[in-house]
């Protein structure tokens, strides 16, 4: 048997890198990925109440990449055009200023710095997982009528920490012949994500509400949030139920009807029958969103 | 099956309307049981209706009190100044209030149910909690004060973020450029004010040809004024025939007329409708009237005696203050305690930018109702206080019959007369002829001198 030896040398690999991840970020000595480019660009834009779509546009047109994923996503089932689109401003037209901007902040990010060679598969899981769960969140602001785009934008970006750890952990094993295993990565992000994650949020200088989010997103800890649009509970519950649709197997619905956000929320079961019901709805915009 | 728990009085909902008729049932030494679907008590009054539009207008005005004084302090607006910190203060008021409003339920001994109230029967109501346990309880009286929500019209989409209700407007988190407010009446017209002094291009669309009708329109004109000096604009005599996202970057409404009107966000603010869908009145024996309602007597009771409705669930006036009192009533009707004269003048607030409040007749009902009447007026800006508040509209205008010796309503609109109305509204009650307001005495400067210049002006054309 393989197990007895594999383990222990699993959990020194997970402890030395456990060591020197929790050394870094609490002495601040982690270097940060810069924002990319066209991502910066865009909060600035979606921040600004006087800025014009046209600047969105423009920006989106400078990123062939970029403008590339949008004609695409615009052509996808989920967003069901009347008849094909063929240029980049029907696409931005018919998906709309909201949507573009998270959008255009979701793909640039993810082909940005968290790029991240041999782990591809792994990174778009993680994506997958927060655009379902800034969709999810969308929907639960909806029905408590709180903000709908803030709920988005928590979403997408409330697991940032993850990539930012592999990559963090990834140069300090740039003198390795070999990367560390995904498990070991995996146990890493469990550990320091959310720490990570607020690093990086505050660095970036994300809105206080999405950086409120990253921090206080799990169970038990939504409650230190102070923001009036409860993206942290909100974010909470939608990454429950992103983590199902990505895994029906885990998807219990009397399990996830019993979790503590739902009461926090206030969701009666008819709220929660609502949101079930939009399974097929999510799982089509995250196919049209991925890269 | 667990057993029903009884009580003396059960009330549904914990509004202005239901919380006084829970307290009343509690000082009257009652077993009261109190039910509300939220995780808070105090109702829509407290998160999505008065107390927040009310913190968001005083927020906005002290913002703009402080712009307007830039050659006295050293002031400038923060560049990235967003609607969250005007929430993030309405957050903080509205959690206080609400926990006021629990201390105080809890303090009068009132067992409070969290969930949604079911009648099983006319004595028997069934809460539903959020896990889907159920409890029973049965009483001898119940109060049923479940209140209203926005109205969702058939043909215009809310979809709470591009297209909002007066709910979901509270969650917007920054400024729009543009907003089309769809309605005339209080609460479109409170928004509608508070936008456009924040700096948002707010258009408000309405069938009828000025806001709010039912006011006095000497009122209604200088809040029209006001309005469009801070860049809004009323389009009266408007039918719309749909509103829609243009899933791009505005919400777009055609009117009847073929006229299409753009803006970043709309609100739609056309009325309310009456929260009874999860109550199942008929297993009470009740029926809704065709506009949703709960039909009541004088005393609030319905058509079951033992069971009363408050509040905006049986319809107008919808006014906070009414619904205390409609609460606090009807359980001293229920319970056999005197519960004093019916009050005669209930004044009206309207918290538009600027204020507008009204008590007793208007000119028009007491020219029909006393074969004529004379009209008193005051100006702010010609009052001491006024000028040096820098006040440049407000008008009191003082009804009486056609001698100009009995007063017969108030009608107010400028900073201060929702609460400047309440001398009166005293006057009204205690039956004070016009010549007292002349030879009575008030502070000086104030705004309430304004009552002894309209008296004067009644005295004055009495003269002639």
């Amino acid at each position: 048997m393989t197990l007895p030896s594999t383990i222990p040398a699993r959990q020194e690999e997970s402890e030395t890198l456990r060591t020197r991840i929790t050394t870094r970020l609490e002495e601040g000595t982690v270097d940060l990925p810069l924002l990319p480019m066209v991502a910066t660009q865009v909060l600035q834009i979606s921040r600004d109440p006087e800025a014009e779509i046209n600047k969105l546009s423009a920006l989106i047109q400078q990123d062939q990449a970029l403008a590339g994923q949008i004609l695409r996503i615009a052509n996808s089932a989920a967003y069901a055009p009347r008849s094909p689109i063929v240029s980049l401003q029907q696409a931005i037209s018919w998906l709309g200023m909201n949507m573009l901007a998270g959008l255009a902040f979701s793909v640039s990010v993810q082909s940005g710095v968290f790029n991240i060679k041999g782990y591809e598969k792994n990174v778009r899981a993680l994506w997958h997982q927060a655009l379902a769960t800034g969709l999810y969140g969308k929907e639960i602001a909806r029905r408590k009528r709180h903000n709908v785009e803030n709920a988005f934008l928590c979403g997408i970006l409330h697991t940032i920490g993850k990539p930012l750890l592999i990559h963090l952990i990834l140069q300090d094993n740039s003198a390795s012949p070999s990367h560390p295993s995904w498990a070991v990565m995996e146990a890493v992000m469990q550990e320091f994500s959310i720490m990570a994650g607020t690093k990086l949020a505050a660095a970036w200088q994300l809105p206080e509400s999405v950086q409120e989010a990253i921090h206080f997103y799990p169970d038990g800890a939504y409650h230190q949030a102070t923001s009036p649009t409860k993206g942290a509970m909100i974010t909470c519950l939608a990454d429950h139920l992103a983590t199902a649709i990505i895994d029906p197997a885990s998807l219990d619905e009397d399990a996830m009807r019993a979790l503590p956000v739902v009461q926090d929320l206030n969701f009666y079961p008819e709220d929660m029958d609502a949101i079930f019901e939009l399974h097929d709805t999510i799982q089509e915009s995250i196919e049209a969103f991925l890269v | 099956m667990t057993p029903a728990t009884s009580y003396d009085l059960v009330v549904i909902g914990s509004g202005p309307a239901g919380q006084k008729a829970a307290i009343q049932g509690a000082k009257a030494g009652k077993r009261v049981a109190l039910i509300e679907q939220t995780r808070e008590v105090g109702g829509a009054c407290v998160y999505h209706g008065t107390i927040p539009s009310k913190t968001l207008r005083e927020t906005a005005l002290k913002m703009v009190q402080f712009l307007h004084a830039t050659d006295v302090f050293d002031f400038r607006m923060r560049d990235d100044l967003k609607i969250a910190s005007l929430m993030t203060r309405l957050d903080t008021v509205t959690r206080a209030h609400g926990e006021f409003i629990k201390e105080q339920i809890t303090r009068n001994g009132i067992d409070l149910f969290h969930g949604r109230a079911r009648f099983l029967s006319d004595r028997e109501v069934q809460v539903r909690g959020l896990d889907g346990n159920t409890t029973t309880l049965t009483a001898s009286i119940l109060v049923i004060a479940t209140g209203s929500r926005p109205r969702v019209p058939d043909h215009i989409p809310i979809d709470h973020e591009h297209i909002l209700d007066s709910d979901s407007i509270l969650s917007l988190v920054y400024f729009p450029k543009s907003l089309t407010v769809l309605g005339g009446g209080v609460i479109a017209c409170e928004y509608a004010s508070i936008f456009a002094l924040l700096g948002v291009q707010v258009t408000m669309i309405d069938t009828a040809d000025r806001p709010l009708k039912f006011l006095d329109p000497e009122l209604t004109d200088q809040f029209c004024d006001a309005f469009e000096k801070t860049g809004g604009h009323y389009r009266g005599q408007q039918k719309i025939q749909h509103a829609k996202w243009d899933g791009f970057s505005k919400v777009t409404l055609l009117l009847e007329s073929g006229e299409t009107l753009e803006s970043e966000k709309m609100l739609v603010a056309l009325g309310r409708v009456a929260n009874i869908e999860h109550l199942n009145i008929q297993a009470a024996g009740l029926t809704p009237t065709p506009r949703g309602l709960i039909a009541v007597n004088e005393h609030c009771q319905t058509t079951a005696p033992h069971i009363y409705a408050v509040g905006d669930v049986i319809g107008p006036p919808s006014l906070a203050s009414c619904s205390m009192e409609q609460g606090r009533r009807a359980v001293c009707h229920a319970l056999g305690l005197n519960s004093g004269d019916a009050p005669e003048h209930i004044p009206m607030g309207i918290f538009t930018i600027p204020e507008m409040s009204s008590v007793g007749l208007s000119e028009q009902d007491a020219r029909g109702k006393y074969g004529g009447a004379l009209v008193g007026r005051a100006r702010f800006h010609e009052i001491a206080r006024g000028q040096i508040s820098g006040m440049t509209n407000g008008l009191l205008k003082m009804v009486a019959d056609a001698k100009g010796e009995k007063l017969l309503g108030v009608h107010i609109v400028g900073e201060g007369a929702t609460e400047l109305i309440h001398i009166g509204q005293m006057g009204l009650l205690h039956h004070i002829e016009i010549d007292r307001f002349v030879d009575n005495i008030f502070n000086f400067p104030t705004l309430a001198e304004a009552y002894r210049i309209a008296a004067l002006d009644i005295a004055k054309q009495r003269q002639r």
